[in-house]
């Protein structure tokens, strides 16, 4: 599958976007994760340690003399994933974009240009045809805009019960939209029954694909910064990801939207 | 006096802003509220409502679309595109991205520049960044007089934090809000990343905030008594210079 995991900052993005290519990767697929927030996230959820403070995209991308930043000599997309992600738990190849701090997004441009040339790519590349592809876009509505996930077939858009989260939801939706080929799918999460899937809903005004379960694990691996799939690999929300992976996995080639399913009781 | 409030999404920024906000009129302020996320949701916090602030077109759509014409000052540009909310505060959402061609997103009415440009000796501004410290990054010493950076005791949120704070430290005298905090395990937690050479203010987690959000209100309106809310206000108080209660 080849998804983008969206939303409002704080719905769970980075935790589901890991736990997914991780539960992937555990059913012998070939996964690439790909993390383009200029900020710590996925690495944390994915439990692939701290982030570089040199990104090793940095490398495939250099600046011209006209100024303008290309790719390296020689470096193509199936070179750049052997040679310039890192691995992850289970096996998930890690690409990401390097992490802006005191000295701002300067000393990560290679990285940015390299990331953003190599997503376009990857839509295409034979190499990859058979490989599961994660991306967790930052907060909001920019990357999806600015075509961040252009090999993304669904968007999974996710929403907390809450108004701001939900004019999020919104927002992207409509933008991944604009895009055509791709499905929108609503992930409720945090939800404690029915009633706030049916709230979400209502903020929403649309079906939600999937509604994961409120849970104190998950909330816990996040102050501690542990990744919730190695923490509380048996909490109810990471069964319910992989229900949700399940469900997204018998729709591949179906082309069919699946009738609203819901995965709290 | 110019305060932005700045942090990891989902931290509390734009609660804390709409409060501050609002608490700061009702004391007799004139207060102008800059939404500058790009994911506009001032609004909500604020107590316009959530379909209004939906719909609230920003100065760059207008512009875009040639609704107005380009404003020579920043100050027509509050004239001419704010909304007004609860208490007299004057809202202004600076860029919205609502399509998948955006184009320039700074061109006039970049938060920074706005910032720079805005009249702030008769009025507080208060500054809604968007998520991450982008705009901190491009903000220059003297664009605001306090940023306020928003923590949560989670890993993510302190690392954002703690960033957002050494780029705030050049720019500005510096708040960090210790917000959504239930316990001593919490506030440690932020304490030992933050607060090792500077005061926190603490705001308790609390279920009106949460019920607010829900609802689509101001968490002001909801119960302004209420522990988080009432701690944001007491900020609120502070900035403005008021004597606060020991």
């Amino acid at each position: 599958m080849r998804i983008a995991v969206v939303g409002k900052g704080g719905a769970g993005k980075s935790v589901i976007a890991g736990t997914t290519a991780r539960l992937l990767a555990r059913d012998g697929k070939r996964v690439l994760a790909l993390d383009s927030d200029l900020l710590p996230g996925l690495s944390i959820s994915l439990g692939s340690g701290p982030d570089p403070v040199d990104p090793p995209l940095n490398q495939a991308a250099e600046k011209g003399e006209n100024g303008r930043w290309r790719l390296r000599q020689g470096v193509n997309v199936v070179g750049a994933v052997k040679r310039y992600t890192t691995e992850a738990p289970d096996g998930v190849r890690l690409m990401q974009i390097g992490k802006s701090g005191k000295e701002g997004i300067q000393p990560i441009m290679g990285s940015i240009n390299a990331y953003y040339k190599m997503v376009h790519r990857l839509k295409d590349a034979k190499t990859f045809r058979d490989w599961e592809l994660v991306a967790d876009l930052p907060a909001g509505p920019r990357q999806v805009a600015f075509d961040y996930a252009p090999f993304a077939e669904t968007y999974l858009v996710v929403v907390q019960p809450g108004s701001q989260s939900a004019l999020t939801a919104r927002r992207v939706a409509k933008i991944a939209r604009m895009r055509g080929g791709t499905e929108v799918r609503f992930v409720a999460n945090r939800v404690k029954g029915k009633r706030d899937t049916a709230h979400v809903e209502r903020l929403i005004g649309e079906q939600v694909f999937w509604s994961l379960p409120a849970d104190e694990g998950v909330a816990e691996a996040e102050r501690l910064g542990i990744a919730p799939i190695d923490h509380v690999p048996d909490s109810p929300t990471i069964a319910g990801i992989g229900e949700l992976v399940a469900a997204l996995a018998s729709l591949e080639g179906q082309g069919q939207p699946m009738k609203s399913s819901n995965g709290v009781s | 006096m110019k305060i932005v409030v700045a942090g990891k999404g989902g931290a509390g920024k734009t609660t804390v802003s709409g409060t501050i906000a609002r608490a700061l009129a009702r004391a007799g302020n004139p207060v102008l509220a800059l939404d500058a996320d790009a994911n506009p949701m001032l609004g909500v916090s604020l107590g316009v409502g959530f379909e209004k602030t939906d719909m609230l077109n920003s100065v760059r759509q207008a512009l875009d679309a040639g609704d107005v014409e380009h404003q020579p000052t920043v100050e027509g540009m509050v004239e001419n595109f704010g909304t007004d909310a609860p208490d007299g505060v004057r809202l202004v959402v600076a860029s919205r991205i609502d399509n998948d061609s955006p184009g320039c997103q700074c061109c006039g009415v970049s938060p920074d520049q706005i910032l720079r440009e805005l009249e702030h000796e008769y009025r507080m501004v208060i500054c809604d960044l968007e998520a991450g410290i982008g705009t901190l990054t491009r903000m220059e010493p003297g664009n605001a007089d306090v940023i306020v950076v928003v923590a949560n005791p989670t890993a993510k949120a302190l690392e954002v934090a703690r960033r957002a704070v050494e780029l705030a430290d050049d720019l500005a005298e510096v708040v960090v809000l210790a917000n959504r905090v239930r316990d001593d395990e919490d506030l440690k937690a932020i304490t030992d990343v933050l607060g090792e050479d500077r005061e926190l203010i603490v705001i308790p987690e609390d279920s009106v905030i949460a019920a607010a959000d829900r609802d689509g209100t101001a968490p002001i309106d909801l119960d302004p008594d209420s522990p988080g809310v009432a701690a944001i206000i007491k900020l609120a108080d502070r900035l403005a210079g008021a004597p606060v209660p020991a």
